[in-house]
């Protein structure tokens, strides 16, 4: 068995050790059951949910939000950035707007997005695009600027017109930092999500887990939150697959 | 300053007159292709912490030459090389080429930081001069093809730079430049960041490549020894104020193979010829150095 092989075994006996490390402390009483459930019953509430069609509503809710929001704030938000860290004009105009309405916290802003969109939908889903709006114009404005000057130079000096600069070199020297921006976001974009379901919505993986603090299941909370967790790393997983595709050289 | 007239010294004696594709004009001093008069470049305002980086530089190259510049850190070589690439303007003074009519563009540069965009595969990298003029998909793609194979890197051509190392992404750099067909090639210590022997490798390269083609090279480096070994013609440099204070024809034998030159005699007779005349310049640098300066620039 080589190196790689044996590291993911040791990985995985080691989740599964504190998975039964947790089993043990629970039943024995060590932990109280009724704070800290089981891993068992924590399996067992997610089969029932599955069974019931519960958990699949809820993920419904929960994906689609989560992605539209993500999408909703990601795109503008890179070309808003982009903008601004191309043309001097945009960050002399746009830049100071950006950064007021930064600083306030977006959870402070939830009130006034009620009034404005109404208790709907679409007030959910800007509460969620909110966090990656901003850090996608804040990123790719970085980005932009933080391009190695070695990069245009070259193109300068093989007479390379506005629109090739751009789309040859510019954009590609800029999408590993765009890239990171974006793996943030998709944190942020999860945690708008789960936190709007805590707040207003009846329906979503958020709501499940508020609910089940409200008839104090622990089993249920401590599902909720692993089947948050699985949509949160499908998300990354299916990240890294696209950062694969669209930059197939970035070293791994 | 002492311009000598290069032909008078022989410096086309190595085969120069055979091969030329570009020029109809046979190489001959009253034809320069690329001309410097007065050419000067102050950075700062003046009265204020001036820096004279290039002061009246008067020059005239043939086509087809391969123009080595010395000098020492500062003394204007890189300045003088980016105006001439058109990345940077002059103060005062003038720069014009005079290249037949033709489908080429200007100049190519390759620098010394490489510049080899890492998210192009080798191949694209070297087709890049050739996409941004348009060249369709094919040809672009046989032409860089072609060059990547003189330099030995055939195989790389659908790799990404970074599987690279330094010596032969700066043959990507060399193949680019080339591949763009350029009237005249602009160099700027492309070799600083070799380690010797790839340097000698890379440096063989070239004059492979260029013996092929015989472009019109400037070529900045602040290795005399390199300056020899490629050079049809060395221009030395001084600074505060930059300025060309000698032009040496050098007329080694063409084809030169670098390896085998490091050890022939005319070559190292030259080379000992060399140090001797510059040593004496030095010395009399720095003896100006030394006394107190009667104006201030």
């Amino acid at each position: 068995m080589n190196v790689r092989s044996r590291e993911l075994v040791v990985s995985t006996l080691s989740v599964m050790g504190f998975l039964l490390l947790w089993e043990v402390l629970s039943r024995t009483g060590v932990v109280d059951a009724r704070i800290l459930a089981p891993p068992s019953s924590v399996a067992a509430t997610l089969v029932e949910l599955a069974a019931n069609g519960q958990l699949s509503r809820a993920l419904t809710y929960t994906v689609v939000r989560f992605a539209v929001g993500m999408i909703l704030g990601t795109v503008p938000g890179i070309v808003l950035g982009l903008t601004i860290g191309l043309f001097r004009w945009a960050r002399v105009l746009i830049q100071p707007l950006i950064s007021v309405f930064y600083m306030v916290p977006r959870i402070a802003m939830f009130p006034l997005v009620l009034i404005f969109l109404g208790l709907n939908e679409q007030s959910n889903i800007v509460m969620i695009a909110l966090g990656p709006f901003f850090t996608m114009v804040i990123t790719s404005a970085a980005a932009v600027r933080n391009i190695d000057p070695i990069y245009p130079s070259v193109a300068k000096s093989f007479n390379t017109g506005t629109w090739d600069l751009y789309m040859r070199v510019t954009l590609p020297a800029a999408l590993p930092v765009i890239f990171g921006g974006i793996r943030v976001s998709l944190g942020l974009a999860l945690l708008g999500t789960v936190a709007v379901e805590f707040l207003v919505a009846s329906e979503g993986l958020g709501h499940l887990i508020w609910r089940s603090w409200q008839i104090l299941s622990m089993s249920l909370s401590v599902a909720g939150l692993v089947a948050a967790s699985a949509v949160g790393m499908m998300a990354y997983g299916l990240l890294g697959l696209l950062e694969r595709y669209v930059m197939p050289w970035q070293q791994r | 300053m002492n311009l000598r007239s290069p032909d008078a010294a022989g410096v086309n004696s190595g085969g120069g007159t055979e091969d030329k594709p570009i020029a109809p004009v046979e190489a001959n001093a009253l034809h320069p292709c690329v001309t410097l008069s007065g050419l000067s470049k102050t950075y700062g305002v003046p009265g204020r912490r001036e820096i004279v980086a290039l002061s009246n530089i008067d020059l005239g190259i043939q086509p087809g030459q391969f123009v080595c510049v010395v000098g020492p850190s500062g003394c204007g070589k890189s300045t003088l090389l980016k105006i001439l690439a058109g990345l940077e303007s002059q103060s005062d003074g003038s720069v014009d080429f005079a290249f037949p009519a033709s489908e080429r563009p200007l100049r190519s540069m390759v620098f010394q930081e490489q510049g080899v965009f890492p998210w192009m595969t080798v191949l694209n990298n070297a087709a890049y001069g050739l996409t941004v003029r348009g060249i369709p998909k094919k040809e672009r793609q046989e032409i860089a093809r072609g060059y990547l194979e003189t330099l030995d890197l055939g195989r790389f051509a659908d790799a990404y730079p970074r599987s690279l190392s330094g010596g032969m992404k700066q043959r990507v750099n060399i193949a680019r430049a080339f591949a763009n067909d350029p009237e005249l090639l602009l160099m700027d210590e492309p070799m600083a960041n070799l380690d010797e022997y790839t340097k000698l490798i890379v440096q063989d390269d070239l004059l492979r490549l260029w013996e092929e083609h015989r472009k019109t090279v400037v070529f900045v480096t602040h290795s005399l020894d390199e300056a020899i070994v490629l050079g049809d013609r060395i221009l030395v440099m001084s600074s505060r104020p930059g300025r060309i204070v000698e032009d040496i024809p050098i007329d080694l034998a063409r084809p030169r193979r670098v390896f085998e030159l490091q050890s022939d005699e005319s070559f190292l007779r030259l080379r000992g010829h060399l140090w001797e005349f510059l040593k004496s310049e030095i010395d009399a640098l720095r003896i100006r150095e030394a006394l107190p300066q009667s104006s201030k620039p």
